[in-house]
């Protein structure tokens, strides 16, 4: 029995007969398919990229323990990787430079890393690099590029020497900040072995030398020592069970913490190298069972009682059993030697006089008043040398000309008398306070105690083990700087929330997708118009309407569903081809050429469903006319052509192409009055409500013309332009298509940033600054001093007009548009509110609430407030920040009145809620918070890293090479403000000349529409071309009739597009980025590309023999 | 079967009303065959397209088989053309891409009736039998002659045993032999199928075939009483 006829035999049928005339529909949808998978896949490719990229920087690594400057025992290690059972590897970190010993090549910002063999085991590297001896160092690939030195060659590092007490501090000597180290290059170390590794998500590989901890350790003096703590992956492993394992098995040295017994006592004594006990340190012990004695021992300037001074002396605020309890906070107990120095009796006034442990190394003194509450002589408990802490230069000095000279001391003013009292005694202090009057004089960022004593008694080595257990239970390993962090899921997170490419590549081929598939809607309407006489017939014979359209939107779809299936392939290569341009013309916006190809089958499919619906949607849409016809005009010959429009219909338009000029008009007077401020999107809102209005009115024009009763004149011009009114519609898209398009690639330029434009400007993007840098060690000096200056050599006249700003930095993610991580913890910037405020720098974009608008940089002083001066008051506060909107909005995925969440110095977590967003600025990258609160909040971040100088312009490069040779050592490297906010603005301008070269390659496949248009408009009025040659006209006229009908749609097209956009591109008049030539060049290749269709669609229609065509009329 | 009451069909054109029919009148039996003759331009294409639920009249009423056609709305007219018409056009405007097979059963796509659309295969080759062309089923239109495709598209249009068979000029295109041919096969099949004919054609020869024979002049039918 032969098979019924059914729907699907007649779509297959159909399908197959009209393959040539779907051949372009397919085609069409192909292409929008392609680009739509196209841009997915650099979705993925990107994703792809960085999740490669980061797995390459933590390899093996699922958790890190990083304290910086707090060095614990490498020790540790082996105890945390026995209770976790996996591999733990201890190292160093340290910043440095490096350069070449001839100089001819330098890095800064280089990581150098101290490591042992579990270090590359964690990366299944061991081998040769595990055999790194000392003197040598394994460089990354990008390192080992940038000094151009392979293995052999001998490179200088220059690292930070770590200090126990802050180089900040206004006592802290500053020789030997730090060391420089000689070594031979042994390896260049490859990606896959580890060369990546860091800590900070950045598909930019940062500079790594690798040396044995070992020896790095020697060369520091820090033998045994580490700062970082890295463990391997692990089924279930977490943060917390790492932390456990420190918390059971560290011990006081992890802290940088001693119990010894003071010789000649029957005490314990409770200090540490770092001179200031952390304030999580003396809750701990105060609160521990043995109740502990506070000390808190400062080196004071001077002791002046009248015209007399006692110069460089201690003091110790204390209680029991040197200060009396009933002394009160506003006297002092002085020794025999100081009562007599200064002819001091009870009730006399002493003056203190002391540097304090503000902001920065700024020496600044302060002066303190005391009434002398006795004397008491210099022996017993009052005589006890040890109460002076280990301040670095100082204790170890035999004499007092054996102070390190950097110390901010004057040595002329020892006496011999002072010298005999350090030999005799040495730090012994002169003078007792309370402990409540020391501190308030004395404490800061570092702590509040120099030492906690306790009574040992007979079993000191009890007792100590005792105290210390007990310590360090209720000591939280993060308070002093020892937490874990989940680097691993921090990476694949960074990777996986990184910027949507596939978004991002959907927007700039958006107007490709739309010219594909109003091609292949064109394409495929033509073929159903082909086939009118067939919809005729099925009316005919009983089919509905709406069968007859279900009966061809299958068709569509399997067209549809074929496009895409050819689309995968063309979508790989499309993604391959954008892949390539963002690795080399489009890099800019991307900064790396490592972007690799990658396509999961889910996104083929989702790419290639999502093609087909949208490709089956562009047909249904072509189709909701079709079968609307009376079977008897579709069975007719003249079938499809446009009636002219209603009279009703003719006034609306005439209405609305009125209304929309009117509010265009408006608009444009509107931005004009206020060009100077006035947004860029306001310009491109008016040029878009100008080419709406040039649409219309082209509509009411080819009514009117469609309407008119005679021609006047008849020439084969005037012929030609009221044909254009016969398929109205058809003409109207095809206006509107190439208006459209013309109008966004020349507009969108509007949108491109201009660095140097206003650059001089306060409220510019270089907040007026001439120069931004940032060095590798921190410049604890302010250069703005004349002390400062001295420090680094600088003469007066070197930074004559030149201003320094200064920020603080804490290390987090790069969060400007240069990082295509989401930045998960972005690096904060501690600044100077009221230097930033009165400079009223910088423009704000977004504020948060109606109260900042005025005052904007103030919205930052709720920091030191809501910080407090006990730190545990910032403990679930927020700290306010402001952000540069680029990085808020693209790197962050935030928005104003956001928090995020960090965790400070002492691993409490604090909220930092975003109050405002910067206008497009230099500061990408960061969020800045008032300096205040920084400081309380990383008391362990030293000094300075980041800098903005104001400068005359015409001094910026000499200062900058002045302040760059000064800072050498520190690694201080500065750009051109304008040159930092230009790299910023690459990677906008570069996604804008993106997606005008998209739009552009749509524009030129608008144009091919316009030719398939002219074609089909041809090919239905052969037999009247015919008969213009049968009664005589020439081809070349008839030609020229057809080449006039069209050659108008596209000059109009252009016309109203370019119009409109010359209205957009006001605001960029001026500026000298807007692009010209590619804008030239863009539509000159679409005239030309639709003149060449036009032609060529007009000679290939008009071929050959028209007669039988003519015959058939 | 077919009654035809006043009918009456204008256009609105910017030169003003062209009424081209008046007062249509007419009545069919069923078996019944009838042509309708006249000039060029004189309605009788309109008047076939009324009749057949094509195009609708300006005024008046039409009843098939009891049933005012007049007042149906798009779906039940398209309806009735399925099922209880057929036709057949000047030009056969068959679907080139389906079979002589296929092309027949189109018209049973619609159908909701099961056993009338599976029973439609066996009629097609039946019908296509009749006509002989039995042995040219799995042939496309492109592959028979111009009196071949006529032919099928007359089995097409009886494919669903419609009560009315409608033919518009169904000659017109043919040459003179198949033309002949054509008029007989119409004739058979109207007696034999039993379904009621109306031809509009210039051809007198084919117009004579029929029963009875109108000459539509000056909108109005008027009956050739001496057409046998």
């Amino acid at each position: 029995m032969e098979r019924c006829m059914n729907w699907w035999i007649l779509i297959s049928r159909s399908l197959r007969f009209h393959a040539k005339s779907h051949l372009g529909a397919g085609l069409g949808a192909a292409i929008g398919s392609a680009v739509l998978i196209g841009a997915l896949v650099m979705g993925d490719s990107v994703r792809g990229s960085l999740r490669g990229m980061a797995l390459a920087r933590v390899q093996g690594i699922e958790l890190a323990l990083a304290s910086e400057d707090r060095f614990f025992r490498a020790a540790l290690a082996d105890a945390v990787a026995e209770d976790l059972a996996t591999k733990v590897a201890p190292g160093m970190q340290v910043l440095g430079t490096a350069s070449r010993t001839d100089a001819a090549a330098r890095a800064n910002q280089v990581q150098v890393l101290g490591v042992t063999p579990e270090f590359w085991a964690l990366a299944d590297a061991a081998g040769e690099l595990a055999g790194l001896r000392g003197g040598e160092v394994a460089l990354n690939r990008r390192l080992a590029e940038q000094l151009n030195a392979g293995p052999g060659d001998v490179v200088l590092l220059r690292v930070t020497r770590p200090s126990g007490l802050s180089r900040e501090a206004a006592i802290a000597p500053q020789e030997d900040a730090t060391q420089s180290l000689r070594l031979q290059v042994a390896r260049v170390v490859g990606d896959a072995e580890m060369g990546r590794f860091s800590l900070r998500a950045s598909q930019i590989p940062p500079f790594n030398a690798f040396v044995p901890l070992g020896w790095l350790q020697e060369a520091l003096d820090l033998a045994g020592r580490a700062n970082l703590l890295l463990v391997g992956t692990r089924e279930g492993l977490s943060a917390a069970a790492a932390q456990a394992a420190v918390k059971a098995h560290w011990q006081l040295a992890d802290a940088e913490l001693e119990l010894r017994e003071l010789p000649g006592t029957d005490e314990l004594e409770l200090r540490t190298g770092r001179v200031f006990l952390d304030e999580a340190v003396t809750e701990a012990s105060l609160g521990a069972r043995s109740a502990g004695r506070a000390i808190l021992t400062y080196f004071v300037n001077e002791l002046r009682a009248g015209e007399r001074y006692t110069p460089y002396s201690m003091v110790t605020a204390m209680g029991a059993p040197v200060v009396p309890a009933e002394m009160g906070d506003e006297e002092i107990l002085v020794n025999e030697w100081l009562a007599e120095d200064l002819r001091l009796k009870a009730g006399d006034i002493v003056e203190l006089r002391y540097f304090t442990m503000g902001l920065g190394r700024g020496l600044e003194e302060a002066q303190a008043r005391f009434r002398v509450h006795g004397v008491i002589p210099l022996s017993g408990a009052a005589a006890d040398r040890e109460l002076m802490p280990g301040f670095p230069g100082i204790e170890q000095a035999e004499s007092t000309r054996d102070w390190d000279p950097s110390l901010p001391v004057e040595l002329s003013r020892i006496r011999p008398k002072d010298e005999r009292y350090w030999e005799e005694h040495r730090g012994t202090p002169k003078a007792f306070v309370t402990l409540a009057a020391g501190q308030r004089l004395w404490a800061n960022r570092y702590g509040n105690l120099t030492a906690v004593r306790y009574p040992a008694g007979a079993s000191a080595s009890d007792l100590s083990a005792g105290i210390a257990g007990d310590l360090l239970a209720r000591l939280d390993p993060a308070a002093v700087g020892l937490r874990f962090e989940s680097v691993r899921q921090q990476a694949l997170a960074a990777a996986a929330e990184s910027q949507d490419f596939g978004g991002l590549f959907l927007g700039f081929s958006f107007f490709l997708v739309v010219a594909a598939l109003l091609l292949m809607a064109l394409l495929f309407q033509f073929a159903i118009e082909q086939r009118s006489a067939e919809v005729g017939t099925m009316l005919a014979l009983g089919f509905t309407p709406r069968q007859v359209r279900r009966l061809l939107w299958c068709e569509g779809g399997a067209l549809a569903a074929l496009g895409s299936v050819i689309g995968l392939l063309g979508g790989v290569v499309y993604a391959r081809l954008m892949l390539a341009g963002l690795t080399t013309i489009w890099r800019d916006a991307v900064g790396t050429s490592a972007l690799t190809f990658h396509a999961e089958p889910a996104t083929l499919v989702i790419g290639a469903l999502a093609g087909t619906v949208v490709a089956w949607a562009t047909v249904a849409l072509a189709l909701r006319r079709q079968a609307r016809q009376p079977a008897r005009e579709l069975l007719a010959e003249s079938a499809g052509e446009d009636q002219a429009p209603s009279v009703a219909a003719g006034v609306r338009g005439v209405w609305l192409a009125l209304g929309l000029s009117v509010m265009a008009a408006g608009l444009t007077a509107f931005a004009l009055a206020r060009v100077q401020e006035a947004n860029p999107g306001l310009f491109f809102g008016a040029g878009a409500l100008w080419l709406m209005a040039g649409l219309a009115a082209g509509s009411v024009w080819m009514g009117r013309l469609a309407a008119r009763e005679g021609a006047g004149r008849l020439t084969l011009w005037g012929m030609g332009i009221r044909n254009v009114t016969r398929r109205r519609r058809r003409s109207l898209a095809t206006l509107g298509l190439l208006a459209c398009g013309s109008f966004l690639i020349a507009s969108i330029g509007v949108f491109r940033l201009d660095a140097v434009r206003d650059a001089d400007r306060r409220s510019s993007g270089t907040g007026g600054y001439a120069l931004v840098g940032e060095s590798t060690l921190p410049v604890v000096h302010d250069l703005n001093t004349a002390t400062g200056r001295e420090f680094y050599a600088l003469e007066e006249a070197d930074l004559a007009e030149a201003e320094v700003l200064a920020f603080r930095v804490r290390d987090g993610d790069d969060a400007s548009c240069l990082n295509l991580n989401r930045a998960q913890q972005p690096r904060l910037l501690g600044v100077p509110t009221a230097k930033l405020a009165a400079r009223g720098a910088f423009t704000f974009a977004k504020v948060a609430g109606d109260s900042g608008e005025e005052h904007p940089w103030e919205l930052l002083r709720g920091a030191a407030d809501n910080a407090g001066d006990s730190g545990a008051a910032v403990s679930g506060r927020e700290i306010p920040a402001v952000g540069d909107v680029n990085s808020i909005v693209w790197a962050m995925g935030k928005k104003v009145g956001d928090t995020l969440d960090y965790v400070d110095d002492r691993g409490r977590p604090f909220r930092v809620r975003i109050v405002g967003a910067l206008a497009n600025s230099i500061l990408q990258g960061s969020l800045l918070i008032d300096e205040e609160a920084f400081v309380r909040l990383f008391p362990s971040e030293v000094g300075y890293r980041m800098f903005l100088v104001d400068a005359p312009s015409k001094d910026a490069d000499r200062v900058a090479g002045t302040l760059s040779r000064a800072l050498v050592d520190e690694g201080l490297e500065l750009t051109p403000a304008t040159r930092r906010l230009a790299q910023f603005n690459a990677v906008q301008n570069t996604y804008l000349s993106t997606f005008q070269v998209l739009g552009g390659l749509g524009l030129v496949l608008g144009s091919v529409g316009l030719g398939v248009v002219l074609m089909r408009n041809v090919f239905e009025r052969r037999g009247e071309l015919a008969l213009l040659l049968a009664v005589g006209y020439r081809p070349s006229g008839v030609r020229w009739m057809v080449l006039s009908e069209h050659g108008l749609l596209l000059l109009a097209g252009l016309v109203v597009g370019l119009a409109a956009a010359a209205v957009a591109v006001v605001p960029s008049i001026r500026s000298s980025e807007l692009p010209y030539a590619s804008l030239g060049l863009t539509l000159a290749a679409v005239l030309a590309s639709g003149v060449l269709w036009t032609w060529g669609a007009s000679r290939w229609s008009l071929r050959g023999e028209l007669l039988p065509a003519l015959r058939r009329e | 079967m077919l009654s035809l009451a006043e009918i009456t069909k204008h256009y609105d054109s910017g030169a003003g009303k062209v009424e081209v029919l008046a007062r249509v009148n007419l009545t069919l039996a069923a078996g019944e065959s009838l042509a309708i003759v006249g000039p060029s331009g004189c309605g009788k294409s309109t008047l076939l397209n009324i009749i057949g639920t094509l195009d609708r009249p300006s005024g008046g009423r039409i009843e098939l088989d009891g049933r005012d056609l007049t007042g149906l709305d798009e779906v039940a007219m398209a309806g009735v053309r399925n099922r209880e018409l057929g036709f057949v056009f000047q030009s056969h405007h068959l679907l080139p891409q389906c079979t002589v097979l296929e092309n027949v059963l189109v018209p049973t796509l619609p159908l909701a009736d099961v056993a009338l659309r599976d029973s439609a295969p066996g009629r097609a080759r039946q019908l296509l039998e009749k006509v002989g062309l039995g042995g040219r089923l799995g042939h496309r239109p492109g592959q028979l002659s111009g009196g071949e495709r006529q032919r099928v598209a007359v089995v097409r249009a009886l494919i669903n045993r419609p009560k009315l068979l409608l033919a518009d000029e169904p000659t017109g295109a043919l040459d003179r032999s198949s033309a002949a041919n054509l008029g007989e096969l119409l004739v058979r099949l109207n007696a034999e199928e039993g379904v009621s004919l109306i031809v509009v054609t210039h051809a007198l020869e084919l117009a004579k075939q029929m029963k009875r024979v109108f000459e539509l002049r000056d909108g109005a039918l008027h009956e050739l009483v001496d057409s046998h």
